[in-house]
C-alpha cells in the first residue's frame, strides 16, 4: 500500500526549545495510525506540521506526495482536521458551522447543505442542527467538530484527541464512525490518551515522548515485544515485598513495572512464574491475572513521572 | 473553478461567516454604533451650535454632520477589527478553524476587509440618511458618499487588525483607541477646520487618514467640491494599499507559527 504521510528526521523548534526531535514514521493509505505519548510529547505539534499549520524546522515531511508547509493547499484540500481544541463558532448554529466549513472547501450553497445534513445524521446530531454551539454538551461539540472535518470529503482524517471528555456511549459512537470511515478507505491519523481506544482502532502506532519516537508497531506486536502478553497484577503491593519478589523470579526473564502502588509482572507466559512462586510460598494472597494491554506498554515506555 | 475564482470564493466565505454572525446581533450592534455619533451630532450640533453659529462659513451643525459620518464609519470598522477580531483570534478560534480548511491568511484578511467595507458602507449610509432627515444634506453629490465609505472601510481595517493580532489582552486594544483613534477624532477637522492650528500640527494632521476622509465626505454632503479633493482621494487610496498588508505577517505568525 502507498504511504500517504512520510516523515523523515522531522524536527520542530519553538525558539530554542525542540518540541519534535527528528522523528521518522510513515502512514499507509487506508490505515488507522495512532500517535501516542504523554502530555507535551509533541503529538499536536507533529499534527500541526502535517496539517500545514506550522513550518517544519528540519527534516522532511511529505503528505499525499507533497511537501508539507504552511498554506500548501494541495495537501489541505485533501485533509479533514479535528484539532485538539474545538474552535466551533459560538455565534453560529451547529448546522451553520458545518455548512460554512464545507464552503471553505469550495463547495456551493446547495452542495454544502446536503452534505452537512448527511454528516449531522452520520454523527447523530440531526436534531441539534439548529442549536447554538454554546448550548451543546462536550460530547456533542466533539461530534460536531468531526462532522465539520468531514465536509471536505478528506482522504486523510486527522483526529487530535477526538474522544477526550466523551462519555462511554459517545465514545462508542465515535469509534464505530471511525471504523466506517476506514472501511470507505479514509486514512486516519489518531492521537489519544486512551490506550484502549488506540488498541481497538489503530493498525499501526508510534509512542513518542519528549519529541522522540520510543517504539512503533501494531498494538499486538508492541504488547508482545515491550512487555509480553501475560500479566500478573498485584494491587496495593508493599514496595519491599514487591522488590524481593521481583528479585526471586528475575531468572525467569520476567519484566516488572510499578503502576502507582500496583506491581505488574509481565511475560509471554506467566504459568512457570506462578508455579515457582507457589512452590516457594511467595505467591501473594491477592493477585489478578490478565492479558497485558497497550496501557502497560505505554507506562513501561514513558515511565511513571507526571508531565508538565 | 479556476485558481482565481477559488481564491475569491474563499474570501467571500469569510465575509459570509461575519454576515451570518452579524444578522443575529445587528439590532444591538446598530445602537452601539449610532448612539455615540448621534449624541455628538445632537448635543454639539444643536446645543453648542446655538452659540457657535457658523464654522468655516456654514452652520455649525452642517459642518460637523459629515465629519461625524466619517467618524461613524471609522469607529464601526475599528471596533470590529479590534475587539471582535481579537476574540475571533484569541477566544473563539474562528481564524484557527478557517485555516484548517483550505483557506490562506491573505484570503482570511481579504474576507475581513470586504466585511469591513460593507460595515463602513452600511453604518455610514444610515448616518447619511439621518443627516438627510435632519435637513443637513445640501447636494446631490451626497449620493457618491458610499464610494469613499467602501474604500475607507478597508483603509481603517489594516492597522486595527494588526493591533488585534498583536495584542495580548483587551486592555492593549484600548491603547489603540486612546493613542490613535481618539486624537484623530478630535483633530481631523471634524469639529473645526485645522487651518488655525500651529503649522507643524497641521502638517502632521495631513499625514493622518481620517482628515482626508472628513474632507471628501464633507465636500460631497455640502456640495463644496474643489480640485484639492483629488489629493485627499490620492492619500486615501495610498493609505488603503499601504495599510492592507500590515496584518498579514503577524496574523500568519499567530496562525501558522
Ligand atoms: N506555540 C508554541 N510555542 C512554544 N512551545 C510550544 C508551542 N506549542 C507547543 N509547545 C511545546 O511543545 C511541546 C509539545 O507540545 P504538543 O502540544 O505537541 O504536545 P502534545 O503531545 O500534543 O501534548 P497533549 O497530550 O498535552 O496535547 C510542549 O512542551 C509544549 O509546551
Ligand atoms: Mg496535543
Amino acid at each position: 500500500m502507498a504511504e500517504v504521510i512520510v516523515a523523515e528526521n522531522l524536527i520542530k523548534r519553538y525558539g530554542n526549545f525542540e518540541a519534535v526531535h527528528g522523528i521518522d514514521f510513515s502512514v499507509s493509505e487506508g490505515a488507522c495510525f495512532g500517535l501516542l505519548g504523554p502530555n507535551g510529547a509533541g503529538k499536536s505539534t507533529t499534527i500541526r506540521m502535517i496539517c500545514c499549520l506550522a513550518e517544519i524546522s528540519g527534516g522532511r515531511l511529505s503528505v499525499l506526495g507533497h511537501d508539507a508547509h504552511p498554506g500548501n493547499l494541495m495537501i489541505k484540500r485533501q485533509l479533514g482536521v479535528v484539532s485538539q481544541e474545538d474552535y466551533l463558532d459560538p455565534s453560529l448554529t451547529v448546522r451553520e458551522n458545518v455548512e460554512l466549513h464545507g464552503r471553505f472547501y469550495g463547495m456551493g450553497y446547495r452542495q454544502a447543505k446536503i452534505r452537512a445534513q448527511d454528516l449531522l445524521v452520520f454523527l447523530q446530531l440531526e436534531d441539534k442542527g439548529r442549536e447554538q454551539v454554546r448550548s451543546l454538551s462536550g460530547g456533542m461539540r466533539r461530534r460536531a467538530v468531526i462532522a465539520r472535518a468531514l465536509m471536505g470529503t478528506p482522504r486523510i482524517l486527522i483526529l487530535d484527541e477526538p474522544t477526550t471528555g466523551l462519555d462511554p456511549q459517545a465514545r462508542l459512537l465515535v469509534w464505530s464512525k471511525i471504523r466506517e470511515l476506514k472501511q470507505e478507505g479514509v486514512t486516519i491519523l489518531l492521537t489519544t490518551h486512551y490506550m484502549d481506544e488506540a488498541q481497538r482502532l489503530a493498525d499501526d502506532l508510534v509512542v513518542i515522548d519528549h519529541g522522540r519516537i520510543l517504539e512503533r508497531g501494531t498494538p499486538d506486536d508492541l504488547i508482545a515485544r515491550v512487555v509480553g502478553t501475560d500479566c500478573l497484577e498485584i494491587a496495593e503491593c508493599d514496595p519491599s515485598f514487591g522488590q524481593t519478589l521481583v528479585e526471586r523470579i528475575q531468572p525467569l526473564g520476567i519484566i516488572s513495572d510499578w503502576q502507582g502502588d500496583s506491581l505488574m509482572l509481565f511475560s509471554s507466559d506467566m504459568d512457570p512464574v506462578l508455579a515457582q512462586l507457589q512452590k516457594e510460598k511467595w505467591l501473594p494472597a491477592q493477585y489478578y491475572r490478565r492479558r497485558a494491554s497497550l496501557e502497560d506498554v505505554f507506562l513501561r515506555l514513558t515511565g511513571r513521572d507526571l508531565r508538565e | 473553478m479556476n485558481v482565481n475564482q477559488q481564491w475569491r470564493h474563499g474570501a467571500l466565505m469569510v465575509f459570509r461567516r461575519n454576515f451570518l454572525s452579524w444578522v443575529k446581533y445587528y439590532r444591538s450592534s446598530i445602537l452601539l454604533n449610532f448612539g455615540e455619533p448621534l449624541t455628538n451630532l445632537l448635543a454639539l450640533g444643536f446645543g453648542l451650535g446655538a452659540y457657535v453659529a457658523t464654522m468655516a462659513g456654514v452652520p455649525f451643525v452642517d459642518f460637523i454632520g459629515p465629519g461625524l459620518l466619517a467618524v461613524t464609519a471609522m469607529n464601526a470598522v475599528t471596533f470590529d477589527m479590534t475587539f471582535e477580531a481579537y476574540d475571533r483570534l484569541n477566544e473563539n478560534g474562528i481564524y484557527q478553524a478557517m485555516i484548517t480548511a483550505p483557506l490562506t491568511v491573505p484570503q482570511i484578511v481579504a474576507g475581513e476587509y470586504l466585511w469591513e467595507a460593507f460595515r463602513s458602507l452600511l453604518y455610514g449610509s444610515v448616518f447619511l440618511l439621518v443627516l438627510l432627515l435632519l435637513g443637513l444634506v445640501h447636494s446631490w453629490w451626497a449620493l457618491v458618499v458610499p464610494l469613499p465609505l467602501l474604500v475607507t472601510g478597508i483603509m481603517f481595517s489594516g492597522p486595527a487588525l494588526l493591533v488585534a493580532s498583536r495584542a495580548r489582552n483587551h486592555e492593549q486594544l484600548f491603547y489603540y483607541f486612546t493613542l490613535v483613534i481618539t486624537p484623530m477624532f478630535m483633530f481631523s477637522g471634524v469639529f473645526f477646520p485645522i487651518a488655525r492650528l500651529p503649522v507643524l500640527i497641521q502638517d502632521f494632521i495631513v499625514l493622518t487618514p481620517l482628515f482626508h476622509v472628513v474632507n471628501v465626505v464633507r465636500a460631497l454632503v455640502l456640495g463644496h467640491l474643489s480640485a484639492g479633493l483629488v489629493w485627499d482621494v490620492v492619500w486615501i487610496l495610498g493609505y488603503t494599499v499601504l495599510f492592507s498588508w500590515l496584518p498579514i505577517r503577524s496574523l500568519r505568525r499567530r496562525l501558522t507559527g
